[in-house]
Parts: C-alpha cells; structure tokens; sequence
C-alpha cells in the first residue's frame, strides 16, 4: 500500500535532479514546480492536506511565478523571441509534462480511493496547524514576522535611489 | 496543545521584547531624525537599556522555546557590548564612506536581536529563525556600500553560503526530528538517552550536519572560505561587528545544541571537533602569514581564534566553557579595537587597508600606533594584555580535561600567530613613514578605542572579575 508514497518520491527525486542538471533556467523551473507538487502529494499523503495546499498554492504557485517573470524579464533582447520559439519545443517540456501526468495520476487515484488518510494515523485540519501557530509556537511566529521586517529594510536600502533621503552623498 | 487565551508569562524574553519594540521605534524615528549621529546615540541608549533589563531575566518561556540563564545572559552581554563598540567606531566611517543612512543602525539592532535569541533558544526552531535574522541583516550589512562592488561581492558570497549552510542546518534538525519527534533541545537529549538511539548513524549524521552549519558561523575551516572574502569587501564597521557578535553567537548555538541536545555524544563529537579546532588553528595561522591586507589578515586570525575557542567547547566541562565565553568576551573588545585603528587609517581618497600604509605610523601618529600595538599584543597573547588571560584559561581547561597535546598543538600555532600580528608593530615602530598618512578621528571612535583599550589592559591585569563572571554563568547551565 506504500506505493502511492513512493511514486511521488521517485518523481520528486527525479524532477530535483533534473533541476540541477538543467542548464536552461527555465527548463531547471520547469522542474522545480513538478518537483514541489510532488512534495506537496507526499505532505497530503502523510495526513497533511493544509500544508499540502500551501505548498502548491505559495511554493508552485506565487513563488514560482515570481521566478519564471524575473528569469524571463532579465532575458529582454533579440534573441528573446527565438529562445521563446525554442521554449515551445516539445522536447523541453515532455519531461516536466510527462511527470506532472503521473502526479495526476495519483492525486485521482489517491483521492478516489483513500479519502486523504494514506498512512498518517489523524488528519492534521488547518484548525489544528493553526492553534499550533499561535499557541506553543507563537514565538517564532513573531520571529518571523522581524525576519520579513528585516528583508523589507534591506531592500529597501539596496534599492534605494542615489541621493534620497539620510544625508546626500558629498 | 491550546490557544493562548490569556497573555503567556514573558518575563523571560522582556530584554528581547523591549529590544524588538525600541528597535522598531528608532527605524520610525529615524524618518524624522535628520542627523543620523542622533540615530547612532539612540541605538547605544536601546543597547544600554536592554543591558538593563538583562539583570532581571531568567527562566524559560512558551514551553521551553527560549531559556533565559547565566549562559545566554553572558553571551547577550557579549552582543551588546560588541554592537555599542561597533556603533561607535561606525558613526564617522559610514560617512566617509558616503553611506550615511539610518537603516544601518536599524540592522544592527535587528542582528543583535537576532543573536540574542540564539542564545536563548530552547527549541531548534527558535535558533533557526533567530539565526536567519541574524544572517539576513548581516548579508545586506555587508553589502551596504552599494556603489562599491566588493562590498556587493561580498554581500552576494555571504549570502549564497549562507544559504547553504542554512540548509545543512534544516537537513540536520529534519533528520534528528524524524528520529525523535521533536525539536525540544531538552527532549532530544531525553529521548536520545532513554531509547538508546544514540549511536544510530543518522544521529552521528545529524551531529556531522550541525557541525557544519555552526561550523560556516564561527568561521571555522574548512567552512571558512567565505570569511577573508566578506571580511574584505564588507564596510570595515560591519567586519568589526561580524567578526565579533556572530562569532560568539555560532558559539552559544554549539555549545547549547551539543552539550544539551548531544550531550551524552560528548566523546563523538568532541572527536569531530578536535581536527576540526586544528585545522581551524592551522588554516588561519598560516594563511594569515602571506596576506598584505590587514583585513585579509585579521580575517586569517579571526579564524585563527575560532580555533582556539573550540578548545573549550572540546574540553566541555563548566570550567572548558567558561573559558570559551571568557575568551569570546575578551576577543570582542582586542578584535573591535584592532578594527577600529584600521578605520582611522581610512580618510576621503585613502584606503588604508594595504600592511605597508603602517609603515613608521609610531612618528606620525603616536598614540594610533601604541594602541594598535595593544591589540596586536592582545591578538597574540602576550601578558600584561587580555588576549594572555584568554589563551591562559582556555590552555588550562584543555589540561584539566586531559587534553595536554591540544594544548600544546595551539600553543605552538599562537607561537606563528606572533609573526604575523608583531610584523605589524615592525611596520610602525622600525620602519620609516614612506608618505604621510593622515588620521580621521572622532569623539564616539575616542570613547570606542579608550574602553577597547582599557578593558583589554584591565583583563589583563586584573582576570579574576570577569573569569568569575563566567564560572557564574556557567553554573546554571
């Protein structure tokens, strides 16, 4: 019965290889957002359906999206048009394609026929993850709201234009 | 498990909490402070009144998530001393470096902040975070003269590293988590001695891993790759306070995590960490020896000292980690003030980073030279000065604990050390000046140098205060 598990490990496994070995960003993204759905699948599987749903909603979602814009945004030229034509081409993306078909796959299977409680003995509901939050661990909740704070003043500092604001430069 | 119906008792955390809320309040009023000198000040009042709040702190919080005893109250001591030091020796240099901005200070507090709660973690959990806040702040302080690319490259190595020890660190605690269920430091150690799991190779694995990422804290080799390069491009202020605050941290981490968490593994791990100390010792010592700029050089010898306090943590024991928080405590004020001489040397159109800008500073600048030799003195461990009380405790504690061959092994690279950090004082005192070198000075720089200063001839002289203090701290561990 442990199959459904180890279909998306093998599928995680090789859709993280792919992302290193890949030498085109975006074909290595390509990969990375099969590689988090696939880790997303094992998370439901364990009896974690809301983690599972953050993982495709901000890792494969938002966050992916922001690296496939920037990646592309950073390529503005000639040759974008061409390299967008090269993109196209099935070969680059029958691998991703190919693996997300399998999750596919799975995710029905899993769906259909274990109602969500493979092998974890209780479902965690997000009513549970969250009195987790702010409960036990509503300190490094805390924490890593300054974290965000303190990102948010280093980019700002490092995106800061010449001569504004604090002293100008002499 | 159940929801915080009613406000938890925080008496342990009030010097992090008034830290984070005074740290808030200065980056909003920074917006309307027009003078960042006031900023400055401001941000030496908040290190002085969480100082205050220091003395009242103690016992745990939010279910053993935070600790709050003499140990982590040591090493705080040890962070806010080192960032009003580098606040000081920073207010004149930014501005010369034309980065006279007010966030600076903000990301100082926010670091030491960070810092702070390392020590105080209780959960590994809490590290993490604490340690990422530390890190985050130090990778954009590095970076922070924009217009300069080593400090970018700098800032972009640290940072890409970082991440990467980063993840030692997460793969570590996930494997020690599906071992033992849990994150609790104290019950890791529980679990680990009462199912007898404690030689299973994934533990050994783990150990290996956190070894890693303290190891890349500390600056230890062969994690220490990154250090001459940041240490280098980063503006020098934020090199004397990385070179200082997040150094003691790596240690309070390491020896919280091992001795409460890996505890019963002492001998495996000591293992590990007795090459690792010599390596460390080794790389440093000599590397330093052919370096031409002193930044490159102090960086060499702050790996160096990464070396010689794991000799503490090895020795274990309270008297083998007195030593090391006494020596961290020491190296803060000879390391901040060899720091802070380099900066002097730095004037609009002047450098001053290459060995060669000392040559005959003793004529020209008498009393920059005298204090450089103090601190150089200091670095090697040469008595009357505090860095031989250092060297001497901790020699001791590895003696005590059977260690004698450790003992000897640091002994002979502290002999080395001396090559590089007196060719210094010959530059200054044998050589004549080839141009001249002017000075920039300052009231805050002054104040910094003199308790530098005098903080490392009074160690020196008089240990017995402050190697209580550190027996103290100890104590409740």
């Amino acid at each position: 019965m442990n199959a459904p598990f180890y279909i998306a490990a093998v599928v995680a496994f090789l859709s993280t290889f792919m992302v290193v070995t890949r030498r085109n960003a975006v074909h290595a993204l390509l990969y990375l957002v099969v590689s988090l759905l696939s880790v997303a699948l094992v998370f439901f599987l364990l009896g974690a359906p809301f983690v599972a749903a953050l993982e495709v909603i901000i890792y494969a979602g938002a966050i992916m999206v922001l690296f496939v814009f920037v990646i592309m945004m950073l390529n503005i030229g000639r040759q974008t048009a061409e390299q967008e034509r090269e993109w196209l081409n099935p070969e680059i993306w029958l691998g991703p394609a190919v693996l997300t078909l399998v999750l596919a796959g799975e995710l029905i299977y899993v769906l259909s026929r274990m109602h969500g409680r493979a092998y974890a003995l209780s479902v965690v509901s997000p009513k549970q993850v969250g009195i987790a939050l702010l409960g036990p661990y509503v300190l490094g909740v805390e924490l890593a709201s300054m974290l965000l704070l303190a990102g948010l003043v280093g980019a700002f500092h490092l995106g800061r234009r010449e001569g504004t604001g604090g002293e100008r430069r002499p | 498990m159940k929801i915080l119906t009613e406000m938890p008792d925080v008496t342990a955390l009030m010097p992090e909490i008034v830290m984070t809320c005074l740290a808030l309040v200065l980056l909003m009023l920074d917006l309307f402070i027009r003078r960042k000198e006031i900023t400055a000040l401001l941000a030496i009042v908040i290190a002085a009144v969480v100082g205050f709040f220091l003395t009242g702190s103690s016992g745990t919080a939010f279910s053993g998530m935070f600790i709050s005893d003499g140990y982590s109250s040591f090493f705080k001591l040890i962070f806010l001393v080192s960032l009003v030091l580098s606040v000081l020796i920073s207010i004149r240099y930014i501005k010369i470096e034309s980065v006279n901005f007010g966030e600076y200070y903000s990301l100082m507090l926010f670091s030491t902040l960070g810092m702070m709660l390392m020590a105080s973690a209780g959960d590994i959990i809490v590290l993490y975070l604490g340690l990422e806040l530390m890190a985050l702040s130090l990778y954009v302080l590095a970076g922070f003269l924009r217009h300069d690319t080593k400090s970018n490259e700098a800032s972009l190595k640290y940072f890409l590293l970082g991440a990467f020890a980063s993840a030692f660190l997460l793969y570590g605690t996930s494997m020690i988590y599906g071992l033992t269920g849990t994150t609790n430091l104290k019950a890791i150690a529980h679990y680990l001695a009462a199912n007898g799991v404690a030689h299973n190779p994934a533990v050994m694995l783990s150990v290996i891993l956190f070894v890693v990422a303290f190891g890349f804290k500390i600056a230890a080799a062969p994690f220490h790759m990154w250090a001459p390069d940041v240490y280098e491009g980063a503006p020098t202020s934020v090199t004397a306070f990385m070179s200082v605050g997040p150094k003691a941290a790596g240690f309070a981490v390491f020896g919280r995590v091992f001795l409460t968490a890996f505890g019963g593994l002492q001998v495996d791990w000591a293992g590990i960490l007795i090459p690792l100390a010599i390596l460390t010792m080794a790389v440093g010592n000599i590397l330093a020896i052919s370096q031409t700029n002193i930044k490159r050089m102090l960086a060499y010898s702050s790996i160096a000292h990464a070396g010689y306090a794991l000799i503490g943590l090895i020795a274990g024991g309270g008297n083998g980690v007195a030593s090391m928080m006494n020596y961290l405590f020491i190296y803060a004020f000879m390391n901040i003030g060899a720091f802070g001489v380099v900066i002097m040397l730095r004037t609009e159109g002047f450098k001053g980073e290459e060995i060669t800008d000392y040559e005959g500073l003793a004529k020209s600048h008498p009393l920059a030279a005298a204090l450089m030799l103090v601190f150089m003195f200091s670095l090697t461990g040469i008595p009357p000065t505090a860095g031989f009380v250092g060297k001497f405790y901790l020699f001791m504690a590895a003696v005590a604990e059977g260690y004698t061959w450790l003992a000897l092994v640091a002994v002979i690279f502290s002999a080395i050390s001396a090559y590089f950090y007196l060719r210094i004082v010959m530059y200054m005192y044998m050589k004549e000046p080839k141009a001249e070198v002017a000075l920039s000075t300052s009231a805050p720089h002054g104040i910094a140098l003199a308790v530098a200063t005098c903080a490392v001839l009074l160690i020196g002289v008089l240990p017995s205060g402050i190697i209580e203090l550190a027996r103290a701290a100890v104590a409740g561990f």
